[in-house]
């Protein structure tokens, strides 16, 4: 089943077109990897996907994003529920410094409204779970975000993309700044969490695109390329210049 | 640019050369000593082993470089193929040396009639050489053309065999010496057909289905 479907989309930066006419349906509970070199648009492209791109001034976007079948870019939609169905982790772990373990991931439900305590309690407690971290700090949740190593903060901003239950994840390049070791931990959270959530990873890193997905979108200039089975993408791909980024034979 | 990839890869192609050159070698001197009654065993027994030897060394380094580089698309499909194609040539050394076994087994075969050896051996030849070039040349089409000649061997191996069934072939010394013999060859014969199969494969992706 497709959980988002993009139709024609394009996006631009003051004039400056970085995303063209990509087409793609992501599947549900799979693991979708966004590969391709530095400035091909990736992110931008998973920031259409959640409305976070329009938020940037001069941004633009046409063309269709559907939400299980639905137009994200329709009038009548929210686009902070949509935010809210679609979360984000960034590149470098991004905990609020000033804020304790705690508070880093109830911002978002407290942002979203609930005021319910005992509620909150129990779905921080559940996404610090979800990420394998409860054990590790749960005798100190109001130490600061940032007294946590950087595999730990990573884990904790998922836990707060998580706490407010959403549908989908985006992460975009979530283990560049981590260790290898920091690196195969997150990985292995991200294939448990696609049992319940659909999956999108914008990563420079072939082989964790290889490694972890299920489905490969190879993006050049903006422009989608290729897109299918990673076990395909990586033994066979169709595309000339797919087989020359992901064997090294760039520029 | 040359990546670390490709000194390794380029490795493993040379060390393929070497060994379709020795193994194409091998076949030729065992048939050709085969028909004038020339003892070989020894000779070639050597290249076999060195083929054997040197088909090791290109696993070894298959799987090195699967470790270091992880390799993918047309790179990973070159160095799994060469461990195939490797394993093929090495199998003509060894089929190559079957056959000089045969003499000893069964001493003077000077007075059979050599004419249905001589004309399989003649396309299992053609047939090496043309999965050998296919290779250098990374050619499908030549490629291709192996599977109707494993075909044909594989034919001229059930009719003889057929008709020593039906008696056709009065010495059994001789008969029973040239089935081994055409066995040997039609066997070669399928691994140099396999050996274009992986050609294919290492250009297109496709997988050619077995017979
Ligand atoms: N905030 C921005 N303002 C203006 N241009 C931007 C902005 N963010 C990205 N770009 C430009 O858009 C293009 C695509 O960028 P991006 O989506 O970040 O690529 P990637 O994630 O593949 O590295 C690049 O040329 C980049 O310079
Ligand atoms: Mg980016």
């Amino acid at each position: 089943m497709d959980k988002i479907e993009a139709k024609d989309l394009n996006a631009w930066y003051d004039g400056n077109h970085v995303v063209k006419n990509v087409s793609l349906r992501i599947k549900s509970n799979q693991i979708t990897a966004v590969i391709g070199p530095s400035g091909c648009g990736k992110s931008t492209l998973i920031r259409c996907f959640n409305r976070m791109h329009e938020l940037i001034p001069g941004a633009k976007v046409s063309g269709k994003v559907l939400l299980d079948g639905e137009d994200i870019y329709d009038d009548s939609v929210d686009p902070v529920d949509i935010r809210r169905k679609i979360g984000m982790v960034f590149q470098k772990p991004n905990p609020f410094p000033t804020m304790s373990i705690f508070d880093n991931v109830a911002i978002g439900l407290k942002l979203n409204g609930v005021k319910d305590k005992k509620k909150i309690r129990e779905m921080v407690e559940r996404s610090l779970k979800m990420v394998a971290l409860w054990d590790q700090v749960k005798d100190r949740l109001n130490d600061s975000g940032a007294s946590l190593s950087g595999g730990q903060q990573q884990r904790l901003c998922i836990a707060r993309a998580l706490a407010v239950e959403p549908e989908v994840l985006l992460l975009d390049e979530p283990c560049s700044a981590l260790d290898p070791n920091a690196t195969s931990k997150i990985e292995e959270l991200i294939v448990k969490l696609k049992e319940n959530y659909t999956i999108v990873i914008v990563t420079h890193n072939m082989q964790q695109a290889a490694r972890i997905s299920d489905f490969t979108a190879f993006m050049y200039l903006g422009e989608l390329i290729e897109y299918g089975e990673t076990s395909r993408i990586f033994k066979q791909p169709e595309k000339e210049l797919t087989e020359k980024y992901i064997t090294g034979r760039f520029g | 640019m040359v990546r670390l990839l490709d000194l390794g890869i380029e490795k493993l192609n040379n060390m393929i050369l070497d060994m379709a050159e020795l193994s194409t070698k091998a076949v030729t001197t065992a048939i050709q000593a085969y028909t004038e009654g020339k003892d070989v065993r020894k000779e070639i027994f050597e290249w076999s082993e060195k083929l054997r030897f040197i088909q090791d060394e290109v696993s070894e380094l298959a799987v090195e470089l699967i470790a270091r580089y992880q390799p993918v698309a047309s790179d990973l499909r070159f160095i799994k193929s060469s461990m195939e194609i490797t394993y093929g040539l090495s199998r003509f050394g060894r089929y190559a040396y079957d056959i000089t076994t045969v003499l000893s087994m069964f001493g003077d075969l000077s007075k059979c009639d050599h004419s249905t050896i001589i004309k399989m051996a003649d396309k299992v030849k053609v047939m090496i050489c043309k999965s050998i070039e296919a290779f250098i040349k990374r050619d499908v089409e030549l490629a291709r053309t192996l599977s109707n000649m494993d075909d044909e061997v594989d034919n001229m191996y059930k009719e003889y065999v057929k008709r020593i069934i039906e008696n056709k072939e009065s010495n059994l010394r001789c008969s029973v010496s040239a089935t081994l013999i055409l066995r040997y060859l039609e066997r070669i014969a399928d691994h140099a057909n396999s050996i274009g199969d992986k050609v294919i494969y290492i250009i297109t992706g496709e997988s050619v289905p077995r017979k």
